[in-house]
């Protein structure tokens, strides 16, 4: 048996995780500059969210829970920029506070849903029960096909809202550059609100369908933000299309690094990509 | 304050001081027909799950040693620290009793985060010290004052090779195994024995936060073993594990550690995933009179069969253990600590004790299979 249509068929569905969690954060990058480490807890409550709903309420259509949960790490997101990122900027306060801010409120969302939920490894659904389907020789699940679908789904969405679209034209103009933005009557706040729930939903989306994937955990987030932000920094930081890129390229260098040598070695593989880049192509494989 | 009320105090101090030390001389030699045993075990915080009922146990085994005469004409007395599975809290535990109540010998701990750092404290103290329930193999060989009638860890991989290559003839077994020493324990001690046989096992290691396994999952199954040895710290990788392997479609047959056969939950989850899974634990027989003696003697005395029954019974089986070595080479560390690696075929309800030269008891475990979500024994 060749192993190398599961490896392709396991680099893709790696890319399109690691791309749900990068959009949203470059997204967020190319409006405010900074980087936004709380990103990776609101992939975390979209996941419990759906948990939540699924238990609490059973025979519950499972996409108006999706739902929900997308909407909910949304509106989370909004509300993080709104009480903490806002009030910092009022005080111009540089990049790095906002770094660490993003840091504590990380910190606190897992604590508060460990919390909640206890540190349990829960799943969202038996996936012993789904469909495996065979595609030239390698096995894909119903849910993995989703993942795939839906990264090159908001691919598609996003650029095109970005491009055509008055709110598109006016988010690019606050992430060109903020204050001429606001001289030009744009309601830079609104917008920077806007782009906090639509990243975080998105973020929210990748945690729910990673948890029906391959289950939740408090501590998840941590590990899907660091492979979202070398993703992000490896693509272009700040560029949509590198995102996609750069979780491809993600996702194939781990998999296939480890055909031929030990597995023990895939972190080490995707943190030396992101120092590779980092020498000797800092701005990413598109450069803003 | 005038200086007659100076001396006043003086001497109020003086006469307190004295007098609590002439107490503390009498109580000491007054106490002379008794044997002072101590004990370390997490009787608070989260551990409490294992030391209350281990406190319960020995209760029992003390009161049946006393009633029965105690030892050499000696009653039995516990003195209980609490070791809160900490290492700092078993250190000070094994100080106070090795240097403040001058035990020769102490029961504990439960935990091995509590046992390790308190060993190298009775063995300065020359105090021999036997543990029911760490199982780190990190306590093998780690001093001649220490030894446990709860086996090792690496006892599982040994047991686990031999049915194996023996009784399921697997020729390879590949391994899935988090990068923790429980796990690597396990594996270590399963390769040389399994290689040995004439086997090939080959290796992959994940860090604990791992979650997408499948392309570890491709590469051994790439490699075509006979059977995929799921070796976890935790149930929740077996969980990601187990489902992935369904995702990807293969359906080896399993080996699995007492980290995932020991959590209920699992097994009922994944029952069919696990069924005809091979595991090894450490388990009392259930037939066996002594071990019935004691579950009754529990039930009777506290209303309840105690939990963790396989710890349990070993700890049952320390007090009486410790006991017949005290009836033999006398209450004393050292002759202990020798007499302990003599103890062959001791008959106790956990089943019949024998210790290595290494202190660690030897064998114990025993081969089981996974059936509908529960562990049953393997038939031979």
């Amino acid at each position: 048996m060749s192993v190398v249509p599961q490896l392709i068929a396991n680099s893709l569905i790696a890319a399109a995780t690691y791309a749900l969690v990068a959009l949203g954060f470059n997204l967020i990058y190319a409006t405010t500059k900074f980087f936004n480490l709380a990103h990776g807890a609101m992939a975390v409550v979209g996941g419990y969210v759906v948990f939540f709903f699924l238990g609490a309420f059973t025979g519950i259509n499972v996409i108006l829970a999706v739902v929900i949960g997308a909407f909910f790490a949304g509106f989370l997101g909004w509300a993080l920029d709104r009480v903490v990122y806002r009030e910092l900027r009022k005080r111009k306060a540089s990049n790095m506070v906002l770094l660490v801010a993003s840091l504590g409120a990380f910190t606190v969302i897992q604590a508060v849903i460990a919390m909640i939920f206890t540190s349990q490894f829960q799943t969202l659904s038996n996936s012993a029960s789904e469909q495996v389907y065979q595609i030239g020789g390698a096995a894909v699940t119903e849910t993995q096909v989703v993942i795939m679908a839906s990264a090159v789904l908001i691919f598609i969405l996003l650029s095109l809202f970005l491009k055509k679209t008055m709110f598109g034209k006016q988010v690019r103009a606050v992430s060109d550059d903020e204050e001429v933005a606001r001289i030009a009557g744009i309601h830079t706040e609104k917008i920077i609100g806007w782009i906090f729930f639509i990243g975080s939903a998105i973020a929210g989306l990748g945690g729910i369908l990673i948890g029906i994937d391959t289950g939740i955990q408090p501590t998840m987030g941590l590990n899907l933000l660091l492979k979202g932000v070398i993703a992000a920094i490896v693509g272009g930081v700040g560029s949509i299309p590198g995102a996609i890129l750069g979780a491809l390229l993600l996702g194939f260098a781990e998999n296939f690094g480890i055909w031929k040598i030990s597995g023990e070695w895939k972190d080490a593989i995707a943190f030396a990509l992101l120092i590779l880049f980092l020498i000797f192509r800092p701005k990413g494989i598109i450069q803003k | 304050m005038t200086k007659a009320q100076k001396t006043i105090w003086w001497v109020v101090g003086i006469v307190v001081v004295v007098g609590l030390i002439a107490w503390g001389v009498s109580r000491n030699s007054g106490s002379s027909n008794v044997i002072k045993i101590g004990f370390i075990g997490p009787l608070t915080g989260d551990g409490a799950v294992y030391g209350q009922p281990e406190q319960n146990t020995i209760e029992i085994a003390v009161a049946n040693l006393n009633a029965a005469g105690g030892i050499n004409g000696k009653q039995v007395q516990m003195i209980y620290e609490d070791g809160k599975c900490d290492g700092q809290d078993g250190t000070n535990a094994a100080q106070k009793l090795v240097n403040v109540d001058g035990v020769q010998a102490i029961i504990g701990g439960f935990c091995s985060g509590e046992t390790i750092p308190a060993v190298p404290v009775a063995a300065a103290g020359k105090v021999v010290i036997l543990s029911p329930g760490a199982s780190s193999p990190k306590l093998t060989g780690i001093s001649p004052y220490f030894f446990r009638d709860y086996p090792s860890d690496a006892a599982q991989g040994d047991v686990l090779a031999n049915v194996a290559y023996n009784t399921e003839h697997y020729k390879s077994v590949a391994f899935i195994q988090e990068e923790t020493d429980y796990a690597q324990g396990i594996h270590d001690s399963f390769v040389p024995t399994f290689e040995g046989y004439g086997g090939k096992t080959m290796l992959e290691a994940f860090p604990s936060d791992t979650t997408d396994f499948r392309s570890f999952l491709t590469a051994l199954r790439s490699q075509n073993p006979d059977a995929l040895f799921i070796d976890t710290q935790t149930p929740a990788s077996t969980a990601r594990i187990l489902q992935q392997l369904t995702q990807l479609n293969w359906k080896p047959k399993l080996l699995v550690d007492d980290a995932t056969s020991g959590d209920p939950q699992t097994l009922s989850n994944y029952a069919s995933q696990l069924e005809g899974a091979i595991t090894a634990e450490f388990l009392p027989n259930a037939s066996d009179t002594a071990y019935q003696a004691f579950i009754q003697a529990y039930h009777s005395k506290y209303g309840q069969v105690p939990p963790y029954q396989n710890y349990m019974a070993c700890v049952y089986d320390a007090v009486n253990l410790l006991a017949a070595g005290i009836k033999q080479v006398g209450y004393d560390g050292t002759a202990l600590a020798q007499w302990s690696r003599t103890i062959s075929n001791w008959p106790g309800a956990s089943g019949n004790i024998t210790i290595g030269p290494d202190g660690d008891r030897v064998g114990g475990h025993i081969p089981l299979v996974i059936h509908n979500g529960q562990i049953v024994p393997m038939a031979q």
